[in-house]
């Protein structure tokens, strides 16, 4: 399939080395997308994390072990998998930005695109999202509910990125170039330790634009050809081999 | 012409066809598709005006000055508040969630009162205060009647309650255990005065000795803040982290090393630093210089250190060195689960920041001046830190201490979070009538005789002054964001209230004028304050501190070794001592801390095949004061003989989202005495396991 | 037997056309009204005295933020800033101030061109537009439209599809992607 070029691209920077997986960006992601509570937090194959911390180690003995914490939000592929397989368009990368949709009423649940995922971002709703009683007076209006039986995602709170738009045309701004800062994801917003870094990597004026040139920056599974436009940076060895299924004798 | 079948027919089809000409079909098709996405048993959004109102949170360990963002006047979603110096722009992954806390099914609706064990009556506020005003006037003017906790270090309603305390006639004020008790047991020893801060802003190596900095220790988003400004994504380090504990928490995962320090031993550890740089010719004009250092070279030799806790004399030496050239080190020591530590370990790291020379002086260790009372009779920060509450419900337990008449737990759920649970759970069941002031329907709460929620973060007045490990005395403080959604009171009004109708005068008619009065007599601006910005100030208090060596002398012991030690540690997405799993963070759980209802706990492989354990299999643990079933995780971020065990499981009140999901590892928790100091102190657990 | 069966046959082309005649006469006439209920404001509420008596213009109430995004319907706070206490003599005032706001509760307006929770609309991106391009004229009017309620879907009459959005995109060459209204 074309892969579309945007004049913007919307682009996270995690910064692994900072990332101390204290799960502030995933609760403030729930909050922020109506994802309901979920009784049973660990059954991992049923619960609904747009926005997921992964735990690594660099798989050595005491005490030679080392641990990172790796966010995992939609990566927002530059040549998604997720979309081609979509039977009924539910599902595209075609707004400038390149955000990847997610169309709820249009998702007929067949889950294509959850298999053709490799970074397991898509999540599919088991059960009718239930508040406990009143918490829905609690619910964000920037995202809306979704009954069971359809696949949702992270978008990088794109109903954010709506919002500032609107904020610089009453600027009288141009509503594609907007400043650094001004359009930021709910885990961004949450992160205490700053290891969230996002903006238009396209616009020479974000910093995000220089970020992803750091010699330490890396993207998950770049050999499969995803383009995601979320880039990681650590500065140890042992985490950036992990980004990708390389043999031993390849170069990295 | 009569109809006959044939005519009727024609008729129809006629029908049919015109109806193909006209909207009825395909109109009604379209709208029949468009109701099929109403889902109607789905809640709808609700929209309006977004408004953002500043507000503090004390569900974490530490106070955090969030933005709440409301819809229509609703709060729906928190993030941090940049303007705020207490914790410049972070939020907890409690406070996150705490627009949806305010619709937790936890939450306790109106004041109650125990008909029966377990069953509880909704009673008015005049009724219930008129309940404890009879209690209350009962015991009056008689020491030891009275036992007041809290679990709000930060509060001027602490004041309040620490005020009212000494108008009943009772000595028994406490705050729940954390690490400012030790600090201000330590503190005491060296002959200092004021609160110990730590300014971590201004440092460029920070060495944490046990201090879990980024879960449990001190202001823990505001430590989150500093570290990620000191380490910009992308440019150069400027800060240097060294994290010393047992177990590779988050703390040591994002710090530049880790040294493997068996757990509850971070006296020795530091004691053993101070014999390298001693050696290297560091010293301090202090009156009792010479005795610590007879004292550290005599007695903490790097062998002797080795064979206590476990690191070589190499990664000493090279430790001492770096920070010893360092321009700005910082030694801070703590529990590695924010509570238990002895004043030793304080003491210890202070010794470490005076031969430093970093007593005093910018990015070092600060001591730093309390803000005026509010309440003249309250006890001073420093005071009511230093009690002891395990100390004392320990007492109660063993008889040593009567029980007191009335017990009030405000903010704080002593039942289920304090150590040996089952012994102090039984300690505060011998009292005849227990007060909760919860928020929730705690463990506390599930038993007391008389329930008085104060309101939730968003619904009231609160303000914070000075957590223990900033850097700087601050004060902050909040107004409502939205009005209170259940028959809530504040604790400070009922107890102001009480105080009158018992003839106490503690100079206040509201808890809005006593944090005003409070903010007054700091010197800061009650409308900026609520606003969101912090008031800040540089006073400190005299810096010369002594080694206090003799109290070293006794009070650190050296451990026998051979046993199997508990590491418990704290995460902040599990909940905090006064919260337990909030409903939103139930996902962000470590599969390798819950599984369903099994708790793990986490040990490296050489301890397993000595302990005859392998991933996923059962193992019971037992301390002094009870035991715990969990399954066991191979995680080699562990050190060998350690035990490392999340705290903030097994709750049995609360609701859904956190009853009966795992075991409280503050059960086995073994309470000790400190000697030298006499405070009880459980850091250093041991556990049999079976 | 021949005449019979022409007057048979004829007899069959006037049912037909009967048939179809009644058809078209429902689904064009009866039907557009029977699919909707008709309800009416909770309050009758008249923009002419406001407008014109009052000398206000549509931007006093349904004002842009300074972030752009749009107020929509006011709320009893705005509407508190003049009626505190009941200004005028009208039953819909007194109505308004003794059920609504005295008791503190919203006013609950049945809004014409209500969008589903998964729409994104930006009045700001739309600011171009006259408001009557896509709103009814009530500006000048002393009464409220009828609300009808189409009794299948549950949606306003007057509820853009989202075909028409999809029309003024693509003519006046926005984009059409799905997330450039959908959320």
């Amino acid at each position: 399939m074309q892969q579309i070029e945007f004049d913007t691209k919307w682009t996270m920077v995690v910064d692994i080395d900072k990332c101390s997986g204290c799960g502030s960006c995933m609760v403030s992601c729930q909050a922020e997308n109506n994802i309901a509570p979920m009784e049973d937090g660990s059954n991992k194959l049923k619960t609904l994390t747009w926005m997921l911390v992964y735990e690594l180690n660099n798989g050595k003995e005491f005490p030679e072990r080392e641990s990172a914490y790796l966010p995992r939000p939609c990566m927002q592929c530059g040549n998604p998998a997720c979309v081609p397989v979509c039977p009924v368009v539910a599902t595209t990368k075609d707004e400038e930005g390149g955000i990847v949709s997610q169309i709820y009423p249009r998702c007929i649940g067949c889950r294509y695109c959850m298999a053709a995922c490799p970074y397991h971002a898509r999540y599919f709703g088991w059960f009718d999202p239930i508040w406990p009683e009143g918490m829905e007076k609690a619910l964000s209006p920037n995202t809306s509910t979704r009954p069971r039986g359809v696949v949702e995602k992270c978008n990088f709170c794109h109903s954010r990125l709506m919002d500032a738009r609107a904020r610089a045309r009453a600027e009288g701004m141009d509503p594609n170039k907007l400043p650094d800062g001004w359009y930021k994801p709910a885990c961004l917003e949450a992160c205490p330790t700053g290891a969230i870094s996002f903006g238009d990597s396209k616009n020479p004026e974000h910093k995000v634009h220089d970020l992803i040139k750091d010699k330490n920056a890396f993207r998950l599974l770049e050999s499969i050809g995803m383009d995601p436009q979320v880039y990681y940076i650590s500065r140890r060895d042992w985490v950036r081999e992990q980004s990708d299924n390389h043999l031993p004798k390849d170069k990295h | 012409m009569g109809i006959d079948r044939r005519t009727f027919i024609q008729l129809v089809t006629g029908g049919v066809v015109g109806s193909l000409f006209t909207p009825v079909i395909w109109k009604s098709l379209d709208d029949a598709a468009i109701w099929s996405q109403n889902w109607s048993w789905i809640p709808r959004l609700k929209y309006g005006q977004i408004t953002e109102h500043a507000t503090i949170s004390k569900f974490g360990p530490s106070p955090c000055s969030l933005m709440v963002k409301s819809v229509a006047g609703s709060p729906y979603v928190a993030k941090g508040n940049a303007e705020n110096e207490m914790s410049k722009g972070g939020v907890d992954a409690i406070s996150a969630g705490g627009a949806q806390l305010l619709y937790s099914p936890s939450r306790v609706k109106g004041p109650m009162k125990k008909v029966a064990d377990g069953k509880y009556e909704s009673i008015s506020w005049d009724d219930a205060e008129k309940m404890l005003s009879e209690k209350l006037s009962a015991v009056k003017g008689q020491a030891g009647k009275l036992a007041i906790v809290s679990g709000d270090a930060t509060g001027t309603s602490s004041e309040v309650l620490s005020a009212f305390a000494a108008g009943m006639g009772s000595k028994d004020c406490y705050l729940m255990p954390g690490d400012e008790q030790a600090a201000a047991v330590a503190l005491e020893n060296m002959g200092g005065s004021g609160q110990i801060g730590y300014d971590l802003d201004n440092s460029d190596f920070v060495l944490l000795v046990g201090a879990d900095a980024m879960n449990s220790w001190g202001s823990v988003v505001r430590n989150q803040r500093v570290y990620a400004d000191k380490r910009p994504t992308g440019g150069d380090i400027e800060s240097v982290y060294v994290y010393a504990g047992p177990f590779l928490n988050s703390t040591a995962a994002i710090s530049d090393k880790w040294v493997p320090v068996a757990p509850g031993t971070g006296s020795i550890f530091s004691l053993g630093l101070a014999y390298h740089m001693l050696n290297a010719g560091a010293s301090a004009s202090v009156a009792d210089f010479a005795d610590f250092k007879t004292l550290v070279m005599s007695r903490f030799t790097p062998d002797k250190v080795e064979k206590a806790i476990g690191v070589a004399p190499g990664v000493m030496a090279g430790l001492a060195k770096q920070l010893m050239s360092a321009s700005a080190p910082l030694v801070i020591s703590g529990s590695e689960f924010g509570q238990g530590a002895g004043a030793v370990d304080i003491i210890a790291a202070s010794a470490l920041n005076m031969l430093l020379g970093r007593v005093g002086e910018q990015g070092g260790m600060k001591l730093l001046a309390d803000l005026p009372l509010a309440v003249d009779a309250a006890a001073s920060r420093a005071e009511l830190s230093s009690r002891d509450f395990a100390g004392y419900l320990a007492a109660v337990a063993t008889d040593k201490v009567k029980a007191p008449e009335v017990m009030m737990a405000y903010e704080a759920n002593p039942v289920y979070a304090m150590p040996q649970a089952t012994t102090m759970a039984a300690a505060i069941a011998k009292v005849p009538f227990l007060v909760s002031f919860s928020t929730w329907m705690d463990e506390t709460a599930s038993i007391a005789d008389l329930i008085m929620p104060n309101p939730h973060s968003f619904e009231r007045f609160d303000d914070a002054q000075t957590p223990y490990g900033v850097g700087t005395t601050m004060l902050s403080a909040c107004a409502p964001v939205i009005e209170p959604l259940y028959n809530g009171k504040s604790t400070v009004d009922v107890i102001l209230s009480v105080a009158s109708g018992l003839g106490i005068d503690l100079g206040y008619e509201s808890v809005e004028a006593v944090l005003q009065a409070k903010a007054e007599k700091a010197g800061a601006d009650w409308d900026s304050l609520v606003e969101g910005v912090a008031y800040v100030s540089d006073s400190t208090e005299s810096d010369s501190l002594k080694f206090a060596a003799s109290v070293l002398s006794k009070a650190v012991t050296m451990p026998k070794g051979g046993e199997i030690a508990l590491a418990p540690y704290a995460k902040l997405n599990v909940g905090s001592s006064t919260m337990a799993i909030p409903p939103l963070n139930c996902v962000t759980v470590s599969k390798f801390e819950l599984q369903g209802k099994d708790l793990f706990v986490q040990i490296n492989g050489k301890t397993a095949k000595k302990l005859n354990a392998s991933e996923g299999s059962t193992v019971k643990l037992s301390g002094a004061g009870g035991e715990c079933v969990a399954r066991v995780h191979i995680n080699e971020g562990v050190m060998n003989d350690v035990i490392a065990a999340p705290l903030g499981f097994g709750h049995t009140a609360w609701d859904e989202f956190s009853r009966g999901k795992g075991d409280n590892i503050a059960k086995i928790l073994t309470v000790g005495t400190e000697p030298g100091t006499g405070m009880a102190v459980w850091t250093s657990s041991f556990v049999s396991v079976a | 037997m021949e005449e019979k069966r022409a007057s048979k046959q004829c007899g069959g082309v006037l049912a037909f056309f009967i048939g179809v005649l009644a058809s078209l006469v429902i689904g064009w006439w009866v039907f557009p009204q029977v699919i909707y209920s008709q309800k009416t404001q909770p309050i009758d509420f008249s923009h002419k005295v406001h407008v014109e008596g009052e000398g206000m213009d549509c931007e006093s109430c349904h004002t842009f933020m300074e972030d752009g995004s749009f107020a929509g319907l006011p709320s009893n706070e705005q509407c508190a800033e003049c009626h505190e206490d009941i200004l005028g003599e009208s039953k819909a005032e007194e109505t308004y101030v003794n059920e609504y706001l005295n008791k503190d509760v919203e006013v609950p307006w049945l809004v014409y061109q209500y969008q589903p929770d998964n729409v994104y609309f930006s009045h700001m991106a739309h600011k171009g537009f006259e408001c009557t391009d896509c709103h009814p004229d009530v500006g000048n009017s002393d009464t409220l439209p009828t609300y009808y309620e189409n009794r299948i879907s549950g949606y306003s009459k007057q509820t853009m599809k989202m075909w028409q959005c999809e029309r003024c995109h693509a003519e006046v060459g926005t984009s059409n992607a799905c997330y450039v209204c959908h959320k």
